[in-house]
């Protein structure tokens, strides 16, 4: 795609986003952002046992780049497991949106990707602390954007 | 050049002619004379709607040098304003999201290479939308020009070297536009910002603390000219000084800029768009912390 076909393609998730919403009950929720220039993503998961993503939501707002990130987000990673979303990186985004579009707002970008991967590692965590009888930890919101 | 805004005549700004309301701008989206420039901090922003007419000046990829750290120089100035159909008579009318800022920061530069008609629409963004004005995604194809430029002004752009001028000479009328906790030093960046940009936190020595948001009205409009006139005098930055903004890379502190210079009509007010990025890194800058300039 060249830059303006991803733009398109990014303004039709803004326009139109996908599984945008929240789970009740969720196996797992986890909140990340900049709430100072106001992008925030909350996501939603439900895993089955094989620890596949069944069910994805995210709520948020913020910029433009951040918000469509999470539409694309929850709209590609439905079905995929713990360890492949650990897979996904800011490879992923940049072929979703376009590089130049990730480089020029990379935080924004890899906002969704960041937080579902936190959400994801979190849920496998409390997984294996439940198997051992431990407590589950809780997490905080936190800046999840993919470092680079 | 365009019709100036009367209605700003009465608020009592010393350069009512640089600002226009969004009525103004409704009734000359039309006029030839006038081209409306967004520039947003949301780098998609202008693509998801701007007002009809309008052209996008992002403050990244069109005012910057991608190689040096400075902006495009003279000639690069000139073929941008050709490709978006500027002429030097154009009455060039600034808006954007986050209050103006990078508005103000495109019209500093329009200004630093010495467009005579430059204005901005009072509110910006925000008070287009609130008040249920329409935007378009229709790209608009105006006819390129051929523009002339002016060699860079001097006065209206501080560098370190000026910044150390004016502490050195004592008592200098430095405005840091940031937030408070940038400014004690708590935090290099604005609360939520990526922590980034700087190998100090603090302020620069001597620098008084007024945040650019204390100028703005809750809807993005610029406050009354008595409450701006308490705000920085209160503070010992008056007209008769040397005055230096500076914020984390030139943009919010643009804001300041404009308010000084056009609405409260100071003579000497120059933007640091160096600003905190390049004095927070630079050994052995003179360097304050905590709430106090010294």
């Amino acid at each position: 795609m060249d830059r303006q076909q991803y733009i398109e393609y990014i303004l039709d998730h803004h326009d139109n986003p996908r599984n945008k919403g929240r789970l009740d009950p969720a196996d797992i929720q986890l909140g990340g952002g900049n709430p100072g220039c106001g992008d925030l993503i909350t996501m939603y998961l439900r895993f089955d046992e094989n620890d596949r993503i069944t069910d994805i939501r995210y709520e948020g707002e913020g910029c433009t780049i951040s918000q469509a990130g999470g539409s694309i987000i929850a709209e590609l990673a439905e079905g995929l497991t713990a360890a492949e979303v650990a897979e996904l990186g800011t490879h992923t985004m940049n072929e979703e949106m376009g590089a130049e579009v990730v480089k020029s707002r990379v935080r924004c970008a890899t906002l969704a990707l960041g937080t579902l991967q936190a959400a994801a590692k979190l849920y496998m965590t409390n997984k294996e602390r439940v198997a051992q009888g431990l407590p589950p930890v809780d997490v905080p919101s936190g800046q999840f954007a993919v470092e680079v | 050049m365009a019709e100036r805004d009367t209605t700003q005549d009465n608020r009592g700004y010393a350069h009512p002619e640089m600002l226009v309301s969004t009525q103004w701008v409704a009734d000359h989206l039309d006029d030839p004379k006038v081209r409306l420039v967004e520039s947003d901090e949301d780098v998609l922003l202008y693509e998801v709607g701007h007002i009809p007419g309008a052209v996008k000046v992002d403050w990244h990829t069109d005012l910057q040098d991608e190689v040096d750290r400075d902006f495009i120089d003279k000639a690069a100035f000139e073929q941008l304003m050709s490709r978006v159909g500027i002429s030097n008579d154009t009455t060039v009318v600034f808006y954007g999201d986050r209050n103006n800022w990078y508005a103000t920061y495109a019209l500093w530069l329009f200004r630093y290479y010495g467009h005579e008609d430059t204005r901005v629409m009072d509110g910006g963004r925000a008070k287009w939308q609130e008040e249920g004005r329409g935007w378009t995604r229709e790209v608009p194809q105006h006819p390129t020009t051929t523009y002339t430029a002016k060699d860079a002004d001097p006065t209206i752009r501080a560098f370190r070297e000026d910044v150390q001028a004016l502490i050195d000479a004592g008592d200098p009328a430095l405005v840091d536009v940031r937030s408070p906790q940038e400014y004690t030093g708590e935090l290099l960046h604005a609360v939520g910002y990526p922590q980034e940009g700087a190998q100090r936190a603090g302020h620069i020595r001597g620098a008084r603390n007024i945040p650019w948001g204390k100028a703005a009205n809750a809807d993005g409009t610029f406050r009354p000219v008595e409450e701006l006139r308490d705000l920085y005098i209160g503070e010992g930055i008056t007209p008769d000084k040397d005055v230096i903004a500076y914020c984390r890379i030139g943009e919010r502190s643009s804001h300041t800029w404009f308010v000084l210079k056009y609405l409260l009509g100071y003579d000497n007010v120059r933007n640091y768009d160096g600003s905190w990025t390049e004095w927070g890194s630079l050994v052995r800058s003179p360097i304050a912390r905590g709430p106090n300039p010294e």
